[in-house]
């Protein structure tokens, strides 16, 4: 376990390291997601300020205030609308407005930017977001050394 | 009749929030077999076409169970994933057998994290990787073509089942060029003038121009398919090798295009 500290209030984050078979946030559906450190996750609140449900991933914008009473405009990954609306969801799902608490995995390069694994809505319900289990290709692809 | 539009109206007023509810999405399938609790019937016997042959139309995903996954006090669905998504030959004993060519392909794409996968660059889904991605694809099957759309970037393959032989100086493209014909109830699909630069799975095994790829689909009942891939690239691999993957029928659902180049935004993510 490693702890990370953001400059941004609620941040928890908690590590799998060590485990050839990891689950780690998001919808692995067109990339390789190493822009992100799957292996931390961090949880942050605050207001969605913009909803993008396009492909191939849907993005949500929140307002997050930090240790010093700034907001920062949080940046985070959903899986495509596909897969969220065959989990149940809506494009309206999530509004402006809406206060919520989003657990992500936080990209590597670039900050304010994450990759969801969950969100809760104002009543701490949960909304699905996916968790995909990753199969650590360096202990499977022998012939490939 | 003051009573009955009245009546009339409340049952109209009561049917617009189910409408609401009820998603285009999940509208029915008509003509499939189910049981009496009206769930599908997924063992049920494989469905022919009138000429006899198994019929293989249908939406189709990946055989992988969604699972639970909880930590914490909170529980959220996991994402279906194919474990051949990552790795085609993670069910292969010591792997694929890369030719050294291939290692150092491997390297590249590996050392670069994955950014030049052309899935992430939004290129199209290449058979007989497309089996595996994580969107859904229908097949539409005629006598004389067998026809696999694939949600994303709204993509379609061609499989010719009308006697013709693959060409002989074929035009390399993303899914190549095939045909198929029938040995008993399996269809064998073959394959060549894949392009010369594609990828059979996340970790970037290569598969190129010299390959040959036979597939050999089988209908084990309503509910699964079996593919059988076969690659002979001797640029790319060292020996033929065969992998089995297991798709499973979507039904009550239909295709959502994914188109993918809409809104990608992961490519500039890679870079500092």
């Amino acid at each position: 376990m490693r702890i990370i500290k953001t400059k941004n209030h609620l941040s928890v984050v908690s590590a799998l390291a060590g485990l050839c078979l990891a689950l780690v946030p998001a919808a692995w559906a067109h990339h390789s997601q190493s822009e992100y450190d799957l292996r931390s996750r961090a949880e942050l609140e605050g207001a969605v300020t913009k909803v993008e449900w396009k492909s191939p991933h849907a993005w949500i914008y929140v307002d997050v205030t930090n240790d010093k009473s700034e907001k920062v405009n949080w940046s985070f990954e959903l899986p495509s609308p596909n897969t969220l609306m065959r989990r149940g969801w809506t494009r309206d799902s999530l509004k402006p407005g809406d206060h919520i608490k989003v657990s992500f995995a936080p990209a590597r390069n670039h900050p304010a930017i994450g990759i969801a694994s969950s969100i809760k809505d104002g009543s701490g319900k949960a909304l699905f977001t996916g968790v995909t289990p990753i199969y650590e290709p360096e202990a499977e692809s022998r012939g490939a050394r | 009749m003051k009573t009955l539009w009245r009546a009339m109206l409340l049952l109209v007023l009561a049917a617009v929030p189910a409408a609401g509810m009820a998603q285009w999405l999940n509208y029915p399938t008509p003509g499939i077999p189910r049981l009496s609790s009206g769930a599908p019937d997924l063992k049920a016997a494989v469905p022919r076409t009138p000429d006899g042959k198994p019929d293989f139309s249908g939406m189709w995903f990946a055989n992988v169970p969604s699972r639970d996954y909880c930590r914490t006090g909170d529980c959220i669905q996991e994402e279906r994933m194919a474990r051949e998504q990552v790795n085609l030959g993670s069910k292969l004993q010591g792997g694929l057998p890369y030719t050294d060519w291939s290692k150092e392909q491997m390297k590249v794409r590996r050392a670069n994290g994955g950014r030049e996968d052309p899935h992430t660059y939004c290129m199209p889904p290449n058979f007989p990787r497309a089996w595996t991605l994580p969107q859904y694809m229908r097949i539409v099957q005629t006598p004389g073509m067998m026809v696999v759309l694939h949600e994303f970037n709204a993509a379609y393959r061609e499989i010719y089942l009308d006697g013709r032989p693959l060409p002989e100086n074929p035009n390399p493209t993303w899914n190549g060029y095939s045909t198929g014909h029938w040995e008993g109830d399996t269809l064998v699909i073959e394959t060549n003038g894949i392009r010369d630069d594609m990828w059979l799975d996340l970790q970037g095994s290569p598969i190129t121009e010299s390959a040959r790829v036979t597939e050999r689909l089988k209908r084990l009942n309503f509910g699964i398919m079996q593919i059988e891939i076969s690659v002979n690239d001797p640029k790319a691999y060292t020996k033929p090798w065969s992998v089995t993957i297991e798709m499973a029928v979507q039904v009550d659902t239909q295709m959502l295009e994914e188109i993918c180049m809409d809104n990608e935004k992961d490519t500039k993510l890679y870079s500092k």
